[in-house]
């Protein structure tokens, strides 16, 4: 699954551990989110969406058939 | 939840963490002295085996304090861990149940309190593969 979060978050001028104290997360967990290694949980997701005012369907891409890809995926 | 550091890298979590675990090590190796060096009753002898035990409660209520910080992807590199580390601990005893059909194994070179430095190291390996995953 792709993401805009490093781009959100260096909008605001956030470190990864700005924001992630913002969310409640690990300044690690952002980072693999970023990175692309790991996809959030649907509350973390919502959390990210709700601190940057957007949908989530902005911030978070699957791709076309809907799997994610790379990362945690099943 | 922790917020922007890990469970691990809480310094105070982590004197806790290690702190609980080496009592406990510190109270199994002196009850292991206490048992190779002193002949005692059976009923003593019995007691001083379950001392360890309270060492060991107090660092699996820290151990468990711990994971209920952190935060979900802590949480699945955990899993993962002993997702790991559990068949591989099952494979050794499987294994040194077979070999203690195929041969005579002597108590002094493999017993019980032989296993515990696997599974620790299992652990790790198990750790070192979840981390690396999400890196």
């Amino acid at each position: 699954m792709k993401n805009r979060l490093k781009v959100l978050r260096a909008e605001q001028n956030w470190t990864q551990e700005d924001l992630a104290g913002r969310v409640g997360a690990s300044r690690q967990t952002i980072n693999s989110i970023e990175t692309g290694k790991y996809d959030p949980s649907l509350p973390l997701a919502f959390k990210l969406a709700r601190l940057f005012g957007r949908p989530i369907e902005e911030i978070f891409e699957a791709d076309r058939d809907g799997t994610p890809q790379g990362g945690n995926e099943q | 939840m922790k917020t922007s550091e890990t469970f691990f890298d809480d310094r105070r979590e982590m004197i806790l963490f290690v702190g609980t675990a080496s009592v406990f090590v510190l109270a199994y190796f002196v009850a292991r002295a206490l048992l190779e060096s002193f002949v005692m009753e059976t009923w003593v002898r019995v007691v001083v085996v379950l001392v360890p035990i309270v060492p060991f409660t107090l660092f699996l209520l820290t151990l468990i304090r711990g994971i209920r910080q952190m935060d979900e992807l802590e949480r699945r590199i955990q899993l993962e861990a002993l997702a790991v580390a559990f068949p591989l601990t099952f494979l050794l005893l499987m294994t040194l149940g077979l070999l203690e059909l195929a041969i005579k194994l002597k108590p002094e070179d493999w017993s019980y309190r032989h296993l515990s430095p696997f599974l620790i190291i299992f652990y790790i390996i198990g750790l070192v593969v979840a981390k690396r995953r999400y890196q």
